[in-house]
């Protein structure tokens, strides 16, 4: 196991404190001085008074369930599509060659034009955003698996050839576990863009979910809130990508060095 | 009855636009039953080639291999493979990679676990089991690449310059442990090296190829019994002369690889 490295408080920690600490109390003076208009700007205190409110009177957890309800289906759908289709296509060049082309050109599309499309076809509800969180990670997810597959070193597959190894025997005991390290950067690559795609989607059209209510905040110029849901968002997406990162830690770690 | 018997072996490579390269040439060859057969020559005679295609990983252009008066096609559970880098597979313990060809070939548990113990005390990997490759020397890793193809019981192992990445310390043990290992078990070994002292050190007959396209040059038997004392002066003349025959064969830059 790796050592860990005490983390020394040097000056430069310091400045970095001093730096955030002043920010904060910036915003705090110039909010509640009057200088800067609460439309543009919220005291933090005011951020935190009315993160806690929408916490106690419950007015948050539909909307953050409904959007985590989505981001997981759609993830878990990409993963298990992604994965699937590029050991496929490992197994079978020819369906490679064949997908390749339609695959690159749907990856080329920006995702956020194809929403309006999306909600005609599927609605403005569940459905649609799980679509799109999908379009959003399946092909970093796809590309990563073929691309760590195809470069599992020569001299595995010979190993595998010389003890007579069958087909599905190599693709599982030593394609898919060299891939391994590859796929989990695909996974924590998709991990990182999904949460963009959500908000993205909720705050275009939808009637629930963090993004509708940053839009709803935004209308009725309620800053602080704003504030309070964009950190939200984005603890939730480092998180996110916490637990793929711990989860590749637990099935590399021992052999690979991080 | 010959173990291995090579005819008229050829083999040529065709590039993009068609040229074919000879890469070996009417390659014709006897291995018996036991024998330790060095396989010698300058880089890029095709040395690893001929390994690859006894081993049935390369197809031949033409000739055939024959392994007990059966030609070769394909891998073969007769045939166990050591490689250059032992290859281990590094998400794998040492014990998990050993056992690898065993699990592929549906050995019985038990029996996985008798000859599982009897290698790793033969070839002294006793407390490294449950090490991952990137956790041990390269020496070390080459101990289980040997393991790993010694307990598939193979009636010939081919071994491909197997100690070229180790130190010379390591090297000169892993060769006495391979020479132990032999009397003990007397297997056909098939064996490519570029170190001519490891060569006559080890064979009981020394095959030099030519290089591009790889012929067989010359012979050399080497009469002296194991154990054997690498310093003796008839291996050392013996592999001077080789190293001299490889000067004929070649050119001058071709050959200055090849200091004693």
């Amino acid at each position: 196991m790796k050592e860990k490295r005490k983390k020394r408080f040097t000056y430069i920690t310091a400045l970095q404190i001093l730096t955030v600490a002043a920010l904060l109390l910036y915003m705090q003076y110039a909010v509640g001085s009057g200088k800067v208009s609460k439309v543009f700007l919220a005291a933090p205190t005011d951020i935190a008074q009315k993160g806690i409110k929408m916490i106690t009177d419950g007015t948050l957890l539909p909307h953050l369930l409904v959007t985590l309800q989505e981001v997981f289906a759609g993830y878990f759908l990409a993963a298990a599509v992604g994965i699937t289709v590029g050991l496929l296509w490992v197994f079978f060049p020819k369906l490679e060659e064949y997908m390749n082309v339609f695959c690159a050109a749907i990856m080329a599309v920006p995702k956020t034009a194809i929403l309006p499309l999306l909600i005609l076809w599927f609605g403005i509800g569940f459905k649609s955003k799980v679509v799109l969180i999908f379009l959003f990670a399946v092909f970093t997810i796809l590309y990563n698996t073929v691309t760590g597959a195809k470069l599992c070193d020569t001299k595995y597959i010979k190993v595998a050839r010389v003890f007579e190894a069958s087909r599905v025997q190599t693709v599982f005991k030593v394609l898919i576990p060299a891939a391994l390290p590859s796929i989990f950067n695909g996974l924590r690559l998709a991990a990182a863009t999904v949460l963009t795609g959500v908000i993205f989607s909720e705050m275009q059209s939808a009637k629930a979910g963090l993004g509708f209510l940053l839009s709803e905040a935004q209308s009725n110029l309620a800053t602080a809130r704003v504030f309070f849901i964009i950190i939200l968002v984005t603890l939730i997406s480092v998180g996110f990508v916490k637990i793929i990162a711990g989860l590749e830690y637990l099935l590399c770690y021992k052999w690979r060095k991080l | 009855m010959p173990t291995i018997k090579i005819n008229h072996l050829h083999k040529s490579y065709t590039n993009e636009k068609g040229e074919a390269t000879k890469a070996l040439e009417d390659i014709n060859l006897e291995i018996r039953d036991g024998e330790f057969v060095c396989i010698v020559g300058p880089s890029g005679c095709g040395k690893s080639t001929l390994l690859e295609m006894v081993a049935g990983l390369l197809d031949s252009t033409s000739g055939e291999i024959l392994l007990d008066d059966v030609p070769v096609k394909g891998t073969s559970r007769d045939i166990g493979v050591v490689f250059q880098d032992a290859s281990l597979f590094p998400w794998k313990t040492v014990k998990k990679n050993i056992v690898f060809g065993m699990d592929i070939a549906k050995v019985p548990k038990e029996e996985q676990e008798k000859r599982l113990a009897k290698y790793i005390r033969l070839m002294n990997l006793t407390e490294f089991e449950n090490k991952y490759p990137a956790q041990l020397s390269g020496g070390m890793q080459q101990r289980a690449g040997i393991a790993r193809a010694l307990v598939m019981n193979p009636k010939v192992l081919l071994m491909d310059e197997p100690f070229s990445a180790v130190d010379h310390l390591t090297r000169c043990t892993l060769q006495e442990e391979l020479v132990r290992i032999r009397q003990e078990e007397n297997r056909t070994v098939f064996f490519v090296t570029h170190d001519l002292n490891e060569a006559v050190y080890l064979a009981d007959r020394v095959i030099l190829l030519t290089p591009r396209p790889g012929r067989v040059q010359q012979e050399y038997t080497v009469k002296l019994p194991h154990p054997r004392n690498r310093n003796d002066d008839y291996l050392i003349r013996l592999a001077t002369r080789i190293m001299a025959d490889i000067g004929r064969g070649c050119r001058e830059d071709e050959a200055a690889e090849y200091f004693i």
